[in-house]
């Protein structure tokens, strides 16, 4: 009798679970991220992306993180999540992508999302990124209008990220200079010294300062915390920041460039819940907002926001023609040639510097 | 636009005080017997412990008042491990440095990003004015120029007084100093303060002066150069000196070269010289016994002292 009972109990047991699970249960997603939601710089963009995730979406998800993944502990982090039945994981940071590789073929149900990286499967786990060096080329565009044309990049690791970027803002300048008729030495627009890390306050001080007393006239901030923006107006030199919005660290940036991650989570989740997620690499664009400008320094004049905004327009649409031909690297060599756009695949494997910067990718 | 030298000179002075700071103190204590390895810890608790005061009170001069005290007190948790209780030095000092990066990450989140009053440069009147070293050396925040008094102070200190000799006796030979009455464990326990005091104050210099505000492990390992500057430095107070701003130096001149897009030396190499030297001096004063006695190391340093009954 009690066998009989306890079967019975099972099996109505089950069949509830089964059947109200989908009704009660929130999809879970979760979060691996580099470092300190409040690190100001990388993980801090990651956050927001979260907390705009929560805030769109927070009736049919329910959203978990850890902070301070590091390569050692990437691969038991993320095997957690996929035990705990989370249905999407994203892995927010270069080092996580071998872990993330070989968690996902572990548990096929699970999907995977890897931030910053080049490795995907056909079946769970793709991969994303967004265009930053789109922003890069309006804060570019927008320094060469007010007539910046000795510039100073704190810049991080010599990767074909910051590369790119660094080419962009390059280009962007160039371009507003000439529209602004400023007359510049077309050989050293922006001079790039390496930090060779992603975060290293005291170092990002040193190099600004050393930046400005060289006499250069605005400091592009690159690396992961706003000192450099802040050592720059400390020298009464403008700055443009980098990864968030740093006014309120460094009050003399006259933009900065922003991670805009929430969109993307946003629009994969509701991928997933309707079914129609798929491996893929992604590349968001201004077309998509995975990038954004922050709000113009009081001081950026009117009629180069106009300008400025207008060239963001045509990003937006998808037009995207900043590495459009001709475009010369430092030894004067043509690598784009006219007629001729850079490929997703070029821009990803960059390794050369266009004519107008000054300094060396170190070995 | 300032000239290059002039620039990298200024610019190896107002980087390496945090680091000469802690090195002084942590001379301090390894000349009475203690080893501390946690450093870092404590600058990182006085760097935080110093903003917090700063933002909450607007007080610059109570914030560094704070982080020295904290420093102190951090510093005592070490000298209990190792004075009192008598364990292992180094583990006791490593476990501080983890504790206090963890402590410092924990407290201070909220205060990531905050933005409070800081430390302007203020040139020095009228010594700002002698042409050239003025500028070096007279045009920089208040929290550096306590430096140039402490550095000479310590050394004359240490080699030209009574309690120099009292301190260096008991890190050189406890028992005797015992033996002529002085209180072993109290002048190890004051040391250990002061040098954490120091430690504390190099943290403040970073939060409150040079990269003003709270960051995560902001120190970014100048805890570890300081330990290895003392060795570079043979516990020596004007060495010391001499240590931190070469590191300073060299760190200020390769960026500088990088800028100025002048290749001399790779980078790496320059930046690897200061290491080379410390584990060059150690290799001399562990290999030759008169050595050894010339550059004085503490031949106590690092064990804790049993009184015979």
């Amino acid at each position: 009798m009690a066998k009989r009972l306890v079967l019975l109990l099972v099996v109505l047991l089950s069949v509830g679970l089964v059947f109200s699970a989908p009704c009660f249960a929130k999809m879970k997603v979760a979060f691996a991220l580099l470092w300190t939601i409040d690190d100001m710089g990388w993980t801090t963009a990651h956050y927001r992306g979260i907390q705009y995730l929560k805030k769109e979406l927070g009736d049919k998800v329910e959203v978990s993180y850890t902070e301070k993944v590091l390569a050692a502990n990437a691969e038991q982090v993320l095997r957690g999540y996929a035990k705990a039945g989370y249905k999407i994981i994203f892995a927010t940071t270069f080092e996580h992508m071998d872990p993330c590789l070989i968690v996902a073929r572990d548990f096929p149900n699970v999907i995977f999302e890897h931030c910053s990286g080049y490795k995907k499967n056909d079946t769970n786990m793709g991969n994303y990124f967004v265009r930053m060096y789109q922003a890069e080329y309006l804060a570019g565009y927008m320094a060469g209008l007010m007539g910046y044309k000795n510039v100073g990049t704190v810049a991080t690791q010599p990767i074909p990220e910051p590369i790119r970027g660094i080419n962009a803002f390059t280009i962007g300048l160039k371009k507003g200079l000439k529209e602004a008729h400023v007359p510049y030495n077309p050989q050293k627009v922006n001079t790039v010294v390496w930090l060779k890390s992603w975060r290293d306050a005291t170092n990002e001080t040193l190099l600004a300062e050393t930046l400005a007393s060289r006499g250069h006239d605005l400091i592009r901030q690159m690396a992961d915390t706003p000192d450099s923006s802040i050592a720059a107006c400390r020298k009464g030199v403008p700055a443009v920041g980098y990864g968030i919005d740093v006014s309120a660290q460094a009050p003399c940036a006259l933009v900065s460039t922003e991670w805009n991650w929430g969109v993307y989570y946003v629009d994969t989740v509701k991928r997933v819940l309707a079914g129609t997620w798929k491996p893929a690499a992604d590349w968001w664009g201004f077309d998509k907002k995975g990038i954004k400008l922050s709000p113009f320094n009081a001081s950026v004049p009117e009629k180069v926001r106009k300008k400025v905004l207008a060239e963001k327009a045509f990003l937006e649409k998808g037009i995207d023609n900043i590495f459009a031909g001709p475009i010369k690297d430092q030894s004067g060599r043509i690598r784009i040639p006219e007629g001729r756009k850079a490929s997703d695949q070029d821009l990803l494997t960059m390794r050369w510097l266009v004519q107008g910067v000054s300094g060396k990718i170190p070995d | 636009m300032e000239s290059g030298a002039l620039f990298v000179a200024k610019i190896s002075i107002t980087s390496s005080m945090a680091v000469l700071y802690a090195t002084i103190g942590e001379i301090f204590a390894e000349r009475s017997g203690v080893l501390n390895l946690g450093v870092e810890g404590m600058m990182l608790m006085g760097a935080l412990s110093g903003f917090a005061t700063v933002h909450a009170t607007h007080s610059l001069w109570l914030g560094v008042g704070v982080a020295m005290a904290i420093g102190g007190v951090f510093a005592l948790i070490h000298g209990f491990f190792a004075i009192t209780l008598k364990v292992n030095q180094v583990v006791s000092g490593l476990a501080l440095t983890l504790f206090g990066i963890g402590l410092s990450d924990f407290l201070g989140r909220p205060l990531i990003g905050k933005v409070s009053v800081k430390f302007e440069p203020v040139s020095l009147y009228p010594l700002y004015k002698i042409p050239v070293l003025g500028d070096v050396f007279f045009s920089h925040s208040l929290l550096v120029y306590p430096a140039y008094l402490l550095v000479p102070a310590a050394y004359l200190f240490l080699y030209r007084t009574r309690y120099g000799l009292e301190l260096r006796s008991v890190g050189e030979n406890p028992s005797a100093a015992d033996t002529v009455g002085i209180a072993v464990a109290r002048l190890r326990y004051c040391y250990t303060f002061l040098g954490g005091v120091l430690a504390g104050l190099g943290g403040a210099y970073l939060s409150l002066a040079y990269t003003p505000g709270w960051k995560e492990q902001m120190t970014g390992g100048q805890g570890w150069i300081a330990i290895a500057l003392v060795i570079f430095a043979m516990w020596d107070p004007l060495r010391a000196a001499g240590g931190a701003i070469l590191f300073g130096f060299i760190n200020a001149f390769q960026f500088y070269c990088q800028a100025a897009g002048i290749t001399v030396v790779p980078g790496y190499i320059l930046r690897m010289l200061p290491y080379l030297f410390t584990i060059g001096v150690l290799v001399i004063i562990t290999r030759w016994e008169a050595a050894r006695k010339r550059v004085g190391a503490p031949s106590a340093l690092g064990i804790a002292f049993e009184r015979e009954e």
